[in-house]
């Protein structure tokens, strides 16, 4: 129905920059999800998206209007809060029709309006229902359709599935996903639940410190993250200092502390030059006892975390690094802990990054 | 539905809230906050009135005659020389007074070396009469009953030491009730909020009862029951027991106050109480840590504002202290009593403007001071609370001492609150039905006070409402602070001080405006505002602001918004606030002397009945009226907010 573009958007609470020069572009249509840990500024940007905060700088379109001077009311933004807030002192019906009735709709058109939301959230059998009343799920399902009913053009999430339990978290997430999808309306999704993010998202913003990180579409932000922080908090990964050694057209050698020798496809790093080596654990490789080469690393198993299809291994080197590792569950289980083994980054799996200036351990922290 | 339209369209203009903004804070500080405390700048412009004629060494002198009954009076005259036996000229002509139930001055400004002579002449459409003469040498002698007009012994003291006299006793008296309403209404906090027992609900309305029933009317059901009574048949059940002024205002202050404290401590009581389920659900352990962090700054908080509300009304009241003393037939004053009398004499005698603004200048500093004071010293003195709290926990909660305790506030409700409130009705059941003076005079002035308590509850309501919005969820922080702070001035500021204050205002700045009925309607509107204001900011401070914002992103413009979400939601403190303002301004006494001896309010009537009349049985029928009444108004607005639901 309309694009949207956010145009470095800034807002302080005092020395904390909630957004830090903000861009975000939306297509018509699209299913954006920003993705970052709490305390990041996402419920500041989808306030200032729907003129509840007014930015300190910056400029929001939409369609090609700059709505700033626009009060929320004429924005034609529907936001879901975090915990829905359906007014308390009105049902089911009552809180559907809420957009229709101020706007000042004719009744038809308000009841034909309302049955049709509550026939597509399937809860046209408990109109008569008290927000107290229902469940978790139908409290979000009753707020998307009091959204949808206002005819906004533009829907902004703010963790729609944050209070659901983790098996409904599942379900409606792809329900949400279809229906506004079905609607056309271009929407808004937060969230930290960076599994959330990648099943459902069209395009992914990940931001930290009212900062984008990187924007792109599920596949290039897991695949190919373009910072130490994005490969970090989207999946899991492991992360080596190292010094690049040598470089040569088909491959490129590095050192680590502890003098094991690491060695990738040639990226444009000089020789000398401190870098960080990262690689998801999906992709680092576990083998029994001791094996020589490079890309490994000796240590024993810490910890064996069962995640269901998967096994999380931690092996703690010589040093005292830790290193983890991800693998499916029936390789796992040949693994014990204490056990001595190697762990082996995949040459062709791994992300080369700029030593941070502030250090590994500060660009890794979430919040 | 056009205008609301339009309203909402108007409202939905950014620059038309901030002009509606400016309107209510404009309306807040020129219509409550400047007239309350206006007499402070006496301080500045007055103090060389104030030097000269209070705080130097000077006399003044109470006088009181006989009143002149036939219908051809036309006015008294209040003489004053310095040789005896004088002659009645325009020299010693003092001032004049116009009403011939007046029949009681001050004079002040007398030098003490000097003997004065005092003689009242009456005069009349044929004749002037004059009275015996009295003098300030302290030698009185009955006089002959030739005289039509007799002038009883005269009161002479110091100005000075009488102001400071009245003041101490009445913050003396606050200070011990406060102490007394604690004592006593912690352990009946503590009943109401944590044990179960049979007719707890009654127990829980029988507390507020005594809120409900103007003071004029309490002070004499409270003196009836108490007090030695010269002069009144005693009813039976009596206890004819307490002859000091002192101790009678004591018990009597008691009566309205203890509901204040008792719900200020359950309120925090049952915060605690929760807060330490929801510790002991979470983190076990951590309850220790948990009652040292949320229940002692909760604790204090409650206790703040208990002592704040006991000791200002305590400090304010003035009606009932008014009754009392009269029954008792005391000359003792408290302070704003000394306003209200002072006030009534100054009418004719505006000699009496400095000495009156003295007085209200100490209250109002005073009670000032004492607000900040009571905030800092159980705030940041952290010492005893921490110690006194768990005590009186273990110690009211086993054995032999809770049942003691249970009896002593069983019994310290029924005989201490409960029965002096309604001992009015023995009374009136009991006594001899004496001549009356007519009942024209209170239903016109029940009607005034209806009128008048309608009138500024609407008005409370209409800028009450928008300036707890503009407190709790105004843009700026620190401006919601400072009116937030501001709003509570006129709360403790001794109602006869302010009314003092107020009439000063209006009268010397906008003199245009200052009829009686628009000063009382102002006076009730400046110490009942902050009560409207208060029950809605804490509601609103209660209720998630992310309902209106999601109201607003739905498209409901701002008006909108209030009337759907926040009206329905805020409605029970709205409501609590209105039936505050308006049975405050119904039972209100000191701030309308102050304000306007002309305004006859129902309270004021009745304490007019039993001072200047002593018409006791009809003076006990008004008030079982005025209670009847005002029981009914607060039903009928219960009724009404239930049914808008
Ligand atoms: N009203 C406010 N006053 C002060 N700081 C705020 C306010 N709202 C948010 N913040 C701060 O701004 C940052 C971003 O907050 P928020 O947008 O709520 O993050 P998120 O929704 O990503 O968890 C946080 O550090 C938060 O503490
Ligand atoms: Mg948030």
């Amino acid at each position: 129905m309309v694009n949207m573009r956010l145009s470095n958007i800034t807002k302080k609470y005092g020395k904390i920059f909630a957004a830090d020069g903000f861009n975000l572009d939306v297509e018509d249509g699209e299913y954006v999800t920003i993705l970052g840990p709490t305390g990041a500024g996402k419920t500041t940007i989808l306030k200032i998206i729907a003129g509840l905060i007014d930015q300190d700088s910056g400029e929001v379109y939409i369609g090609e209007r700059c709505v700033d001077d626009l009060p929320p009311e004429n924005r034609e933004i529907a936001l879901l809060t975090q915990g829905y807030s359906l007014f308390p002192h009105m049902n089911v019906w009552e809180n559907t029709i809420f957009a229709p009735t101020v706007h000042g709709w004719n009744e038809k058109k308000i009841e034909v309006i309302g049955k049709e939301m509550l026939n597509m959230v399937r809860l046209m059998d408990r109109v008569d229902a008290y927000p107290r009343e229902l469940s978790g799920g139908m409290k979000q399902r009753n707020a998307l359709a009091r959204a949808l009913a206002s005819n906004a053009k533009v829907l902004l999430l703010d963790e729609p599935l944050r209070a659901l339990d983790a098996r409904l978290r599942i379900d409606l997430r792809y329900e949400l996903r279809r229906l506004v999808k079905d609607l056309g309306i271009t929407t808004i999704h937060v969230t930290h639940d960076q599994e959330e993010a990648l099943t459902i998202s069209d395009k992914i913003v990940v931001m930290r410190k009212g900062k984008v990180e990187q924007v792109g579409n599920p596949y290039e932000i897991f695949e190919r993250p373009t910072n130490i922080f994005v490969a970090h908090f989207v999946g899991e990964a492991n992360f080596v200092e190292v010094v690049i050694t040598k470089k040569s057209s088909d491959k490129m050698e590095m050192i680590d502390r502890s003098g094991r020798t690491i060695i990738s496809k040639p990226q444009d790093f000089d020789v000398g030059k401190k870098v960080i080596v990262g690689i998801k654990t999906e992709h680092t490789a576990i083998e029994k006892g001791e094996k020589p080469g490079t890309n490994t690393f000796l240590g024993k198993i810490q910890r064996i975390m069962f995640l269901g299809k998967y096994v999380s291994i931690e092996v703690k080197l010589e040093e005292g690094k830790k290193l983890h590792v991800k693998i499916p569950t029936s390789i796992g289980t040949a693994f014990k802990e204490n056990m001595l083994v190697t762990v082996i980054f995949a040459p062709d799996r791994l992300f080369i990054f700029d030593y941070p200036e502030k250090g590994l351990e500060k660009e890794l922290e979430v919040e | 539905m056009k205008l609301t339209k339009k309203l909402s369209d108007l409202f939905a203009k950014r620059s038309a809230r901030r002009g509606w903004n400016a309107f209510i804070i404009f309306f807040f500080a020129l219509f409550v906050l400047l007239p309350t405390i206006y007499v402070l700048s006496y301080i500045v412009t007055d103090w060389g009135v104030i030097s000269t004629d209070v705080l130097s060494d000077t006399n003044s002198v109470d006088l009181s005659w006989s009143e002149y009954t036939e219908a051809d009076f036309l006015e008294y005259e209040v003489h004053k020389s310095t040789v005896s036996n004088f002659n009645l000229t325009e020299t010693t002509l003092a001032f004049e007074i116009d009403n011939n139930k007046t029949t009681h001055t001050v004079l002040m400004g007398l030098s003490p070396s000097t003997i004065y002579y005092f003689k009242i002449g009456v005069n009349t459409s044929s004749r002037i009469i004059h009275s015996n003469e009295v003098n300030t040498t302290g030698y009185y002698e009955t006089p002959p009953p030739s005289f039509e007009i007799i002038l009883y012994e005269p009161i002479v003291t110091k100005t000075e030491s009488l102001i400071y006299h009245c003041l101490w006793i009445s913050f003396e008296i606050a200070a011990i009730v406060t102490i007394i309403d604690f004592i006593a209404g912690l352990p009946m906090a503590w009943m109401l909020v944590r044990k179960e027992f049979r007719g707890k609900r009654f127990f829980d309305t029988f507390l507020d009862m005594p809120l409900a029933v103007p003071t004029a009317a309490l002070g004499f059901s409270t003196a009836l029951f108490w007090a030695v009574t010269p002069g009144i048949l005693s009813p039976p059940g009596s206890l004819n027991l307490l002859s000091s002024p002192m101790l009678l205002i004591i018990v009597l202050h008691i009566v309205f106050s203890y509901p204040y404290m008792v719900r200020s401590l359950a309120a925090i009581l049952q915060e605690i109480d929760i807060n330490y389920e929801i510790a002991g659900e979470t983190c076990g352990a951590s309850r220790l840590t948990a009652a040292r962090t949320i229940t002692l700054p909760l604790f204090r908080a409650g206790l703040v504002t208990g002592i704040i509300l006991c000791f200002a009304r305590s400090l304010s009241e003035t009606g009932g202290t008014m009754v009392a003393l009269a029954t008792l037939g005391s000359m003792e004053k408290t302070g704003p009593v000394l306003i209200g009398t002072w006030k009534h004499v100054a009418k004719y005698n505006p000699n009496l403007v400095p000495a009156l603004a003295f007085t209200s200048i100490v209250l109002i500093l005073l009670a000032l001071v004492l607000l900040v004071m009571v905030k800092i010293i159980v705030t940041k003195v952290k010492l005893p609370l921490k110690k006194v709290w768990p005590r009186p926990e273990k110690f009211l909660s086993k054995g032999l001492p809770p049942k003691l305790g249970n009896l002593f506030t069983f019994i310290f409700l029924l005989f201490i609150v409960l029965i002096p409130s309604f001992f009015i009705f023995s009374y009136v059941a009991t006594a001899e039905p004496a001549t009356e003076i007519g009942w024209g005079g209170f239903w016109s002035s029940l009607y005034y006070s209806f009128l008048v308590a309608t009138i500024i509850t609407v008005i409370d309501l209409a800028l009450g409402i928008p300036m707890a919005i503009l407190i709790v969820r105004g843009k700026s922080k620190k401006l919601g602070h400072v009116l937030d702070t501001l709003i509570n001035v006129p709360l403790i500021v001794p109602t006869a001080a302010l009314g003092f204050s107020l009439g000063l205002f209006w009268s010397t700045q906008f003199s245009f405006l200052s009829s009686p009925l628009l000063l009382i309607i102002f006076a009730h509107v400046a110490f009942t505002y902050p009560l409207v204001v208060r029950n809605v900011a804490g509601a609103l401070e209660e209720t998630d602001v992310v309902y209106e914002e999601t109201a607003r992103t739905l498209g409901a413009k701002p008006i909108q918004v209030f009337r759907k979400v926040m009206l329905p939601m805020i409605r029970p403190s709205i409501l609590a606030g209105a039936i505050m303002a308006f049975t405050r301004s119904l039972g209100e006494t000191g701030a309308t002397l102050a304000v306007s001896p002309e305004a006859i309010t129902a309270p004021v009537y009745i304490v007019r009945l039993i001072k200047d009349h002593q018409a006791y049985y009809q003076a006990g029928l008004a008030c079982i009226i005025l209670i009847a009444v005002s029981y009914c108004a607060m039903l009928l607005l219960r009724y009404i907010t239930k049914k808008a639901r």
